[in-house]
């Protein structure tokens, strides 16, 4: 289980956030938790470029794959930090992050009152239509005295409090995994009907079960995402270690929602070049995680010619690469005409894949070559 | 009377600042200086970054302007059920280390494009502005909520529905009444 802990506050030195650093480790064997801080996001405005906000992508991102959401709050003023609030407004504008996210709030305050009238504001806001996530009922956490409840290393000196953390925290543990199955059976009372695991797939070159199908794509040594041609990120292929790493909550997704707000542009370009047809396939070498990652995307469509979705095939090359340096390919009958094939092609699209046009010959050039091959 | 009105939006288009421009020219037997929260930093109590934490300079202008004035009218937006950021930051440097609004008569105003008229934020904000730190006077039922904005306004930034214009004149009239008998009150003490 992901979830992530947003420290409600901008300040320097907080008690919630100690709070959410002690959860993170007391809980350390039932959920991966990320402390996330709203302290890095410009103040919510409706004015500012959204396309050039990529701290708020990156937050929405963050809570968009996670699992469930802890927000720990302060109380300022009988209500929630403006802080806290501009990170929640940024969340529910443009996209609804929120939406059914399974979220339980918790609060460090200096007094007694442990920030219950803040939490109960958060409650009410979280309730709007605009942010609209599942609320944890009941199992509130509100801790006052904050000065006295944390020892020098962060730890919670208060038995009572540490019981109290870990009755909700169960009861929140078992509110997403409800969630979670819900999002992955349906409503049990309401059966969806569904092809078997063992159902054939017919092609003209053969029959495939839907499972083999399933585990080709996750064998495969390189990674496969698509894009439908409605712009919707609709599947990624399952392989161990990939390099661009995926979640199943961002299936789904528009191409605006699942990519920085820089990268877009290029990403549309791409789209519309695609959709167009003046050109077929764009390909980027980069280095990514200490890899050298070949990045190519591929117009897919049907017989006809018409848009049905963009392929992203991606992969660590660097083995393959260590077996040209080795010689591996060496000794080939047609080791020469081979590899410079294969110099005119990195030639040709390497680093001019940015510009759309050039790649647009390039995909012409390639496809003449295609042809020669074949007469040859 | 001089009031201090406070835009609570920071958005280029606002029909709070639409409201308390009409409110301004059509009770001008009053002074109405409208104030805005869009150029404020976010409050954050160690501000500014690198230096010995202080307010800004923008902040405590407006409180000396709060302070000289006989009353407060604060034109609130509804987002997520609740008071925006930009709102509530400029309330939390008003709260923190100077206190303007501590005994200021306060009228709360909302408009907002949903039918509502920002009811929810406005009982929210009443919530706030009666914490302590805040201290404000809120003056008490009058809830003037502006609903389906957008249509409310004529192109010269008038009031279209009459009968809204007599229940704003009745609620701004007793709000004056209110805040001077709250302000007598504070000279006796």
């Amino acid at each position: 289980m992901k979830l992530v802990a947003i420290v409600g506050t901008n300040a320097d030195f907080s008690y919630n956030r100690k709070l959410l650093e002690y959860m993170k480790w007391h809980f350390r064997t039932a959920a991966e938790i990320e402390v996330l801080e709203v302290k890095q996001l410009p103040p919510f405005n409706e004015d500012l470029p959204y396309s050039e906000q990529t701290e708020v992508w990156r937050f929405n991102n963050k809570v968009n794959t996670a699992d469930g959401v802890i927000i720990a709050t302060p109380e300022y003023d009988h209500s929630i930090p403006a802080a806290l609030k501009s990170g929640l407004e940024w969340l529910s504008y443009k996209h609804k992050t929120m939406k059914e996210k399974p979220v339980m709030i918790v609060g460090v305050s200096y007094g007694t009152q442990g920030t219950s009238r803040a939490q109960q504001q958060l409650r009410q806001m979280l309730l709007s239509p605009d942010l609209n996530s599942d609320v944890l009922p009941g199992s509130e956490v509100l801790i006052g005295n904050a000065a006295k409840t944390f020892d020098k290393n962060g730890f919670v000196t208060d038995i009572n409090i540490v019981h109290n953390l870990e009755d909700s925290f169960a009861a929140f543990n078992k509110f997403v995994k409800s969630n979670m199955r819900y999002l992955e059976e349906g409503d049990v009372n309401m059966a969806q009907p569904n092809i078997s695991s063992e159902a054939k797939v017919q092609f003209r070159t053969g029959s495939l079960k839907i499972k083999e199908i399933q585990q080709i794509f996750n064998t495969l040594p390189f990674e496969i995402d698509f894009i439908d041609a409605t712009d919707h990120f609709s599947f990624y292929s399952d392989k161990p270690d990939r390099e661009h790493v995926r979640y199943p909550n961002e299936i789904g997704e528009t191409v605006e929602e699942c990519h920085p707000p820089k990268a877009l542009p290029g990403v549309r370009a791409i789209l519309d070049s695609f959709k167009l047809g003046t050109q077929d396939h764009v390909e980027r070498c980069l280095p990514l995680n200490g890899h050298k990652v070949w990045i190519n995307y591929f117009a897919v469509r049907d017989e006809n010619g018409r848009y049905l979705g963009t392929m992203e095939f991606t992969g660590n090359v660097g083995h393959l690469v260590n077996l040209v340096k080795d010689g591996k390919f060496d000794g080939f009958p047609d080791a020469t005409s081979g590899a410079s094939k294969h110099d005119d092609d990195a030639e040709a699209t390497g680093p001019a894949a940015a510009d759309t046009e050039a790649d647009a010959t390039t995909g012409a050039s390639e496809h003449d070559e295609e042809k020669e091959d074949k007469t040859e | 009377m001089k009031i201090e009105a406070i835009v609570g939006s920071n958005k280029k288009l606002s029909y709070n600042r639409k409201l308390l421009q009409f409110m301004k020219d059509h009770f001008a037997d009053d002074e109405i200086n409208i104030n805005e929260v869009k150029d404020f930093p976010m409050f954050n109590e160690n501000y500014p970054e690198g230096e010995e934490a202080h307010d800004p300079e923008l902040i405590t202008e407006l409180a000396k302007r709060i302070e000289a004035a006989d009353a407060v009218i604060i034109g609130c937006p509804e987002y997520n059920h609740s008071v925006p950021s930009a709102l509530k930051s400029a309330i939390e440097w008003l709260s923190y280390r100077i206190h303007p609004l501590h005994g200021k008569p306060v009228m709360i105003v909302g408009a907002s494009i949903h039918p509502q008229g920002s009811s929810r934020s406005q009982t929210h904000l009443r919530e706030i502005l009666d914490s302590p730190g805040v201290f404000a006077e809120v003056f008490p039922g009058n809830e003037f909520f502006l609903g389906t904005a957008k249509k409310a306004f004529t192109d010269d930034g008038e009031l279209i529905n009459q009968g809204t214009v007599g229940f704003l004149e009745q609620c701004f009239t007793g709000f004056k009444k209110y805040a001077e008998e709250i302000n007598d009150f504070k000279k006796v003490k």
